[in-house]
């Protein structure tokens, strides 16, 4: 018996008129993004068994399911999203007054998710894409990221080893776009290549299976709200649900997302769960990440040694533990989103699952070898193995071995295999810091 | 003597919040909150060694409650669409009563300051005093001090024969139940339109219970313990529940039998209620959790609605309350007992909420016996815990006789 798992994803613009939610065969059910001002701001869920739903019960459902977030916009406290902390947390609570004496609430609202005025002619970010092998990915992701924005200054494909004259092409088309060869493999080593092309001062990333929303560069702008925030991260949202593995990646391995409602991850955050090891990962996705030139001079630059291509993943959020540890925050601005493509088959993900844990635990020797946080290695001793065997123990409570679970395998393998770094996670990185260079236009 | 109580207040979570001084023998202070009038929470606070709570830690419980619900109303108010103008179908509201004259006024002088009243809102409104075997005739003799209120007489003892006879009687689209001891919110219809118009789909109802008075132990002891509450949220039911692999087997999420409405045609079609449960001692209880679940598995829409709301009067002694417990446990477990055998798909659905359902009280009497806060004293945990190991074995099957020698004396 194969049981039906697609979701059906349905994107709910609140400024129009709704609609209800309907049945649709072949899916297990619906998820309903609800958007305002082109910002997310709720969620539902609905199983196949609870629809359809009519209009006016998706309108008295909404308010509840957009609260969170828009208190987060408009009120901060006791709305905040939520830090991965762990231990007793100091409880935010809302204030009633403030609730009360806002005259109205969809005016202000409006205002806190107006888009940032649009730079000057030739400002803007860079955005670095690096790819490998995937044209008709890249393509879709080009074609997301439209000329006219004036927050995009410009886009540099960093060819990581595909057949240069497509990728040479797509990037022909495109006004803004710049073609940079990187041979050497590793998405790290893609990545410093294309920092050393750019010449603006933030520098976002995002990779070639994902395409932003139209609102992406400006919203990863606005991010930089103070200069002690080094790295903005995005939502990542699935472009689809169709197939088991992609399923399973995000409601039960909890996908790229981190909610709704913004999080500021700052020096205390990072001094309050030292001694667990920083839940870095819970920053956000590389495939929807910016960061400040300035912030390599100060950490340094990818190390090469880790992500896609060499250790399996994890720079990006290497990276985010130098930041925070040198006390620079990063945050986490879900209004700044990009579709992925989930991989499709379960092999994909198998792989990608092997890859996460190897890169997870190298990440960690690396960590704990620069910056001596024992944490690193309590969170590699304890915590992980604690975890899996919780995960056995579910697994043959409920005497099921399906989705989440047939990956335990593959993952427990990974990790292993990622104490291999044991080898070299001692020594220095010797990447040189990539600096801007005068490239040809 | 018991004589420790809870004063209740209403407060406006608009208007500045009051500090609050103790009198002699409370032990502390429930406090119901709304907001332009309707329910938006409710918190029961100890009084502990204090003799006052100042205005400021009134207005942090207050926030704490009800701030995150207050930004969801207004966020309703501000994205529309306004409150439906079409009126329901015509209603009828039955209560089935026995013995309790002076319980019975009140519930009556409620439902007739209902604001806004029952012709703005619904084509008809009728109300129905069902007479359950009584012993004399004080019940007919208030019915008579309202006219316009229809009495009927049901000689056969037990609730849902009474219930059976409303959905018979009854003229309305739309059946109403209130308990005999409850006082109605005075928007209870309003709240019942609002189901029903966000939810066409809807056939079944429930709303939500708050506690009438708390001035004895054994109400406040009930009331610690959830009470009859379901929250502030409205709630969408279907034939599934995201993470509940128990629904809707576990019927007490719907809501409480003492107030809850229904499409009369669903109810005929599906065969009114199962006059074998909540038949009075022995088995006073479970018909409503029967009748939930039977109308959720029918595939049609259930909806709780905080603004369908009434006010209850618990049990004051803890005699009563401890009975109460036994047959909470004696009725759930004949609830699952007949539906186990009454409906095969879902038996391993209810398989699962036996296993729960044990495990939640061992959960229960092992708060209990630690002390914790607001857990019950054991022996009621072990009396409800006891009513269910009894009513797995046979239970049902020992009232389905039951009312067939009731049936056959009345007939």
């Amino acid at each position: 018996m194969t049981a039906v798992t697609a979701w059906r994803i349905q994107h709910i613009d609140l400024g129009a008129e709704l609609p209800g939610l309907e049945r649709s065969p072949g899916h297990a059910g619906l998820t309903a993004v609800l958007w305002l001002h082109g910002v997310p701001l709720g969620r539902l869920d609905y199983l196949d068994a609870e629809l359809p739903v009519p209009a006016s019960a998706l309108a008295a459902a909404i308010p509840r399911a957009i609260a969170p977030a828009v208190g987060d916009r408009l009120f901060g406290r006791g709305f905040e999203g939520a830090l991965p902390l762990r231990g007793p947390v100091p409880p935010s609570e809302p204030d009633l007054g403030a609730i009360l004496s806002m005259p109205d609430l969809l005016g202000p609202l409006k205002d806190a998710l107006a888009l940032p005025p649009a730079p000057t002619e030739g400002q803007g970010l860079s955005v670095i894409i690096c790819t490998r092998d995937r044209p008709e990915h890249l393509a879709r992701c080009l074609d997301s990221l439209e000329p006219g924005q004036p927050w995009i200054g410009e886009i540099i494909v960093v060819d990581n080893g595909s057949r240069p004259e497509a990728v040479r092409a797509l990037v022909a088309n495109h006004p803004k776009a710049r073609y940079v060869a990187e041979p050497r493999p590793g998405l790290s080593i893609a990545r410093n290549t294309g920092i050393r092309q750019a010449r603006h001062e933030i520098l976002a990333f995002t990779d070639d299976d994902v395409q932003v929303h139209p609102d992406w560069a400006a919203r990863i702008l606005a991010g930089f709200s103070t200069p002690e925030t080094m790295c903005v991260t995005g939502l990542v949202l699935p472009t689809e649900l169709e197939t088991e593995a992609q399923v399973v990646f995000e409601r039960e391995l909890g996908g790229f997302g981190q909610g709704l409602q913004r999080i500021c991850f700052d020096a205390a955050f990072f001094a309050r769960m030292l001694r667990y090891g920083v839940p870095v990962w819970r920053i956000g996705a590389g495939a929807n990440m910016a960061i400040r030139r300035s912030a390599l001079e100060r950490v340094g630059a990818f190390d090469e040694r880790l992500g896609a291509g060499a250790a399996g993943c994890s720079e990006d959020s290497e990276f985010w533990y130098r930041l925070l540890a040198a006390g620079w925050t990063c945050r986490y601005e879900p209004a700044a989103v990009v579709f992925h493509e989930h991989r499709r088959e379960w092999q994909e993900l198998r792989r990608q699952m092997h890859d996460y844990m190897r890169g997870h635990v190298a990440a960690l020797l690396v960590q704990y070898a620069q910056h001596r946080h024992a944490g690193n290695l309590r969170r590699l001793a304890l915590s992980i193995p604690h975890h899996y065997a919780m995960l056995l123990a579910r697994a043959a409570f409920q005497r099921r071995f399906s989705g989440r679970f047939r990956l335990i395998g593959t993952e427990v393998l990974g990790a292993l295999s990622g104490l291999g770094a044991i080898r070299w996670a001692g020594r220095k990185d010797r990447t040189p810091l990539p600096r801007p260079e005068e490239a040809a236009p | 003597m018991d004589d420790v109580s809870y004063r209740m207040l209403e407060l406006d979570v608009e208007a500045p919040p009051p500090s609050i001084e103790f009198r002699d023998g409370e032990a502390g202070i429930a406090l119901i909150l709304r907001r332009k009038r309707r329910p938006v929470g409710f918190l029961l606070q100890d009084r502990g060694s204090r003799s006052r709570i100042g205005a400021e830690e009134v207005a942090r419980l207050v926030s704490r409650e009800a701030a995150a619900r207050v930004l969801q109303d207004r966020l309703r108010e501000e994205l529309g669409p306004g409150p439906s103008r079409t009126p329901m179908p015509p209603v009828s509201v039955a209560i089935c009563t026995r013995n309790r004259p002076e319980q019975l006024r009140r519930c009556l002088d409620s439902l007739r300051a209902l604001d806004p009243p029952p012709e703005a809102l619904a084509a008809g409104f009728e109300i129905l005093v069902i007479d359950n075997a009584p012993p004399d005739d004080a019940t007919r003799r208030i019915v008579e001090g309202f006219p316009g209120i229809r009495y009927v007489l049901e000689p056969k003892p037990g609730l849902n024969f009474a219930r059976n006879r409303a959905l018979r009687e009854a003229r309305g689209d739309i059946l109403a139940f209130v308990d005999d001891d409850v006082v109605v919110d005075h928007g209870w219809l309003g709240g019942l339109h609002a189901a029903w118009s966000e939810n066409p789909d809807a056939r079944g109802f429930t709303g939500l219970v708050l506690p009438y008075t708390l001035s004895s132990r054994a109400q406040i002891l009930f009331e610690q313990r959830g009470g009859f509450r379901r929250g502030f949220d409205r709630i969408r039911y279907r034939q599934a529940q995201l993470d509940n692999a128990l629904f809707p087997c576990s019927a007490g999420i719907f809501g409480a039998g003492a107030n809850m409405a229904f499409d009369r045609a669903t109810l005929l079609a599906i065969g009114g209620f199962d006059e074998a449960l909540d038949t009075g001692p022995p088995l006073p209880g479970g018909g409503d959790l029967d009748i939930f679940y039977r109308v959720a598995r029918t595939g049609h829409t259930f909806v709780y609605e905080p603004q369908f709301a009434v006010f209850h009067e618990h049990r004051r002694d803890l005699a009563g309350l401890q009975r109460q417990y036994w047959t909470w446990g004696l009725a759930h477990a004949a609830f699952v007992m007949k539906s186990y055998a009454a409906d095969p798909p879902y038996r391993p659905h209810f398989r699962r909420l036996i296993a729960w359902w044990f495990k939640d009280q061992l959960r229960h009497l092992a708060r209990s016996l630690l002390g914790r806060p607001n857990a019950l004293p054991p022996r009621m945990v072990v009396v409800e815990l006891l009513g269910g190991v009894v009513g797995l074995f046979g239970e049902y099957g020992r009232s389905l006789q039951r009312i067939e020698r009731i049936r056959k004396a009345h007939t």
